[in-house]
């Protein structure tokens, strides 16, 4: 009896005592024995890859490894940092006292090295292994971790620099796409777990939440157009001294944006050697005054609302025109001119008085009707939307100088927008850089839709098209006659504000071209900016309509496009062509220059507080002065020199020029453009006296 | 113990005895029930680290995967920048390649549409770019006219030589 007894009391308490343990101390062991084999696990999706439309990857992530130490777990400090510095090939010294310090202040986690590819890790393991230590992972050496990570990565370097923009440190994008389509690009971090057996090899493991993978973002810009328009802006903002450039190519039919050029640029592999001005994208941050290729607007509305036949010739042709007591003069106008005629010469005069046709209200309506005064809707961050005055605040002279471009603020954007409407008979499509977003599996998420708005009629379109082709035919952008190609488009130089002297400066431009190829039919439209130009010859037909050239006759063969004009073998140089250069005259009043005045005064208009006098400050410089003209000593001289030189056969699409027009040795139009800037420079001191 | 009335007379031979044999089946029994709960402990135990053996080699094959998935992704990278503009730019100055423009399209155009040629056919020259036969022609052809003329030469020459040597030999027999 005694025996069962026992029996009784022994299994009765063995089975209280797996009570207690399964019921009452359930759940603290439970988690001690998960602590044990269970390790939490974080990481973070890969971001999204960005490509360009030939599905060529401008922006990918990979898989990198981060050291990291846990100082708790390293018994000496200095003899550790000797080992690891070794292999790291850094200084001991600071591991040692980064161990320290973790070691006094209890942290579990120090760095050692950050981001490094899969061979030095390689090779780091290999160095640290400590075959006394029985440690399943790597690196073989006590208290020292890998933690994944990831390295975003730019294999084209600066291509498109300013449009892909950048991650930074932590993955989170900056600049650019990167920044405009973080939520889409960006990697959730994943939490998980893996379970251990005593020598710490895992075996079981398991995600605790699902997170939808990121997407990617298919741009529509082109490598290699993309390539050969940053080649040809460099090498324009090289030639010209430049303070920087811009250039855009635009698929008028689409809206598709196949290029979008900034000079200087950046390296987003290594943003931080750069500075922070680089990693602008001027053609959609900066505002600036457009000057001639403004016209495009003012004759645009003239002609569809009737008000003007371009095959007509001008009435009245004058040198100057007065409005609201602001005299607006130019050498181009002339007797029995048309307007083709007058866009190509790119007369003032003419298109204020046309634009004074049109009249404030319905002026200002093309100018909206063209998307000027709000941004263009590109999804791209911080996109400006320039300054367009409401007509209720305009003064006197605001339509006329308006009408030359002004007294308005633009981008590049909106400009080669405003262009490709043109191009695209009327119908403004909007422009957009994103093609697709797509998840990563290959479905299409969302494809970008333009929206599609008329803005002129067809007919009018095309009555544009042909005087914009006068313009590269006879008239200031010759310089943008392409090889193999019929072209049309429209130079612009504007003088750029100083906001320390708060008055224009007029050794500082803005010289633009903006152009189409072929010209019957275009299939892209390219924006040349050039930001304060500062050798040579500095006019839009000079500095910018070269860099149009360059791109166009790259990029149209690349595009298949069939050529529709002569074709030459030999080597073209735009020197070939004579310097006509657009003259430039001084306003007399440099107010319809400044855009900072022009924002001040929509705030002042708003308050119906406009001090009129206060706005108008004076110049050194004589009204009407001429900007630029070479002597005529010189030139004489240059005449002589071409006579030496053979003849070359005049290489253009253009009608057949002079003799002397057609054929120049590249050197001696190098060096007649030299002499002809030192030229200028001496003589800057006396252009104000000159007098047209 | 009690009595039994059974009669005297009759034989008991017959009589079975009724034989106690339930020890033996629940010895039989727990014996069958031992071996199946061992050998379904060892089934278990052996499944358990089967499974444990497979979670490891899953994990290794998991850690493999995305070894080797990081592995395309750096090597898609490298093609990316071995591909880029630049580089490609450099590789085909190597080759001797030039910058495609609209006279090389021209040459392109002209090189399809003109008409097969027989090997035989003599080769005409004059101070044109000749029609290349093939695209690297074709652009060469585009770009150096000289150079392609000059070639073109040293092979028409020896053809010149053959067709006087023809005519010497017609000459010959005529006389």
């Amino acid at each position: 009896m005694l025996v069962v007894a026992f029996f009784i009391l022994w299994i009765g308490g063995i089975g209280v005592r797996l009570v207690h343990l399964q019921i009452n101390q359930h759940e603290v062991l439970r988690d001690k024995a998960l602590d044990q084999r269970r390790d939490q696990i974080k990481s973070r999706q890969l971001r999204g890859t960005i490509y360009d439309r030939t599905e060529r990857a401008l922006a990918m992530s990979v898989k990198v490894k981060s050291l990291y130490a846990d100082p708790r777990e390293i018994e000496d400090a200095d003899a550790a940092a000797k080992i690891i510095g070794k292999a790291l090939k850094s200084k001991p010294n600071e591991i040692a006292k980064a161990l320290k310090e973790g070691k006094e202040t209890g942290k579990k986690f120090v760095w050692l090295a950050r981001k490094l590819d899969e061979n030095a890790a390689d090779r780091i393991n290999e160095e640290l292994e400590d075959r006394s230590l029985r440690k399943y992972d790597l690196p073989r050496y006590a208290g020292l971790y890998w933690r994944e990570e990831q390295k975003r990565s730019y294999p084209y370097q600066n291509l498109a620099a300013s449009v892909i923009g950048f991650s930074n440190a932590d993955d989170i994008g900056s600049a650019g796409i990167e920044q405009a389509q973080e939520e889409v690009l960006h990697g959730a971090v994943i939490k998980g777990w893996q379970d251990r057996d005593r020598l710490g090899r895992v075996y079981d493991e398991s995600d605790t939440e699902e997170r939808e993978p990121p997407k990617d973002v298919v741009l529509t810009l082109n490598h290699s157009i993309q390539y050969k328009a940053d080649l040809a802006l460099e090498q324009g903002v090289k030639n010209s001294n430049a303070k920087s450039g811009m250039a855009i190519v635009l698929d008028p039919k689409t809206g598709e944006i196949l290029a979008m050029s900034n000079y200087p640029t950046f390296d987003p592999n290594r943003y931080t050697e750069f500075a922070t001005e680089n990693y602008s994208n001027r053609t959609i941050h900066d505002i600036y005054s457009p000057g001639s290729v403004f016209k495009l607007v003012t004759y645009s509305s003239a002609i569809n609302e009737n008000i003007i036949n371009p095959d007509n010739q001008v009435a009245s042709a004058s040198s100057f025109i007065e409005v609201a007591g602001h005299r607006f003069t130019d050498h181009h106008s002339r007797s029995n001119m048309t307007y083709h005629d007058a866009m190509a010469v790119s007369s003032n005069v003419t298109a204020i008085k046309t634009a004074l046709g049109v009249g404030k209200e319905k002026f200002h309506d093309y100018i909206k009707r063209f998307g000027f005064g709000k941004p263009v809707g590109v999804e791209l961050p911080a996109e400006t939307g320039g300054i367009v005055r409401s007509p209720k605040v305009w003064q006197g002279d605001s339509l006329a100088s308006m009408s030359i471009g002004y007294e308005i603020g633009v981008s590049a954007l909106q400009m080669a927008t405003a262009f490709a409407t043109i191009a695209n008979d009327g119908e403004r499509v909007q422009p957009h850089v994103i093609k697709e977003i797509r998840h990563a599996d290959g479905k299409i998420f969302s494809a970008t839709e333009p929206q599609k708005t008329r803005v002129v009629t067809a007919e009018t379109a095309r009555g544009l098209r042909k005087m914009l082709r006068e313009v590269v035919l006879k008239g200031t952008g010759k310089r943008a006659q392409l090889n193999g190609y019929t072209s049309a488009g429209k130079t612009g130089t504007a003088w750029k504000f100083n906001p320390k002297t708060k008055r224009v400066d007029a050794s500082k431009y803005i010289s633009s071209f903006i152009g189409m190829a072929p010209a019957d039919d275009p299939k892209v439209v390219i924006a040349v900016v050039m930001d304060e130009p500062k050798s040579g010859a500095r006019d839009g037909g000079q500095v910018s309509a070269p860099v149009f050239r360059e791109i166009a006759e790259g990029i149209l063969p690349e595009m298949s496009v069939i050529p529709d004009a002569n074709i030459k073998f030999d080597q073209l140089t735009a020197q070939e062509i004579p310097a006509e250069i657009e003259t430039s005259i001084l306003p007399e009043n440099e107010r319809i220059f400044s855009l900072e005045a022009l924002e001040s005064e929509e705030t002042d208009a708003v308050e119906n507080n406009v001090d009129q006098k206060e706005q108008k400050v004076s110049q050194k410089e004589k009204p009407n002065a001429e900007i630029r003209e070479a002597p005529k000593e010189k030139k004489k001289e240059e005449k002589t020199e071409i006579k030496k030189e053979p003849k070359k056969e005049p290489n253009r699409e253009k009608p057949p020029e002079p003799d002397k027009k057609s054929a120049k040795p590249k050197a001696n139009a190098v060096g007649q453009e030299k002499t002809k800037s030192d030229q200028k420079n001496k003589s800057s001191g006396e252009k104000t006296k000159q007098k047209t | 113990m009690r009595k039994r009335n059974s009669p005297q007379t009759k034989s008991n031979q017959n009589i079975k005895r009724e034989h106690d044999s339930i020890p033996w089946r629940y010895l039989l029994m727990t014996l069958v029930c031992g071996l199946f709960l061992i050998v379904g402990f060892f089934f278990a135990a052996r499944q358990h680290f089967y499974s444990i053996d497979y979670g490891i080699k899953n994990s290794r094959l998991r850690k493999q995967i995305d070894e080797l998935e990081a592995e395309k992704r750096r090597l898609i990278l490298q093609k990316e920048i071995a591909l880029s503009p630049g580089e490609i730019k450099k590789a085909a100055k190597k080759i001797g390649l030039t910058a495609m423009t609209a006279s090389n399209i021209e040459a392109f155009r002209s090189a399809a549409d003109a008409p097969v040629k027989p090997k035989t056919e003599k080769i005409s020259i004059d101070k044109t770019p000749e029609k290349p036969s093939d695209a690297k022609d074709a652009i060469m052809a585009a770009n150096k006219p000289a150079e392609k003329i000059a070639k073109a030469e040293k092979i028409v020459k020896p053809e010149k030589k053959t067709t006087d040597a023809k005519d010497k030999t017609q000459a010959k027999s005529a006389k």
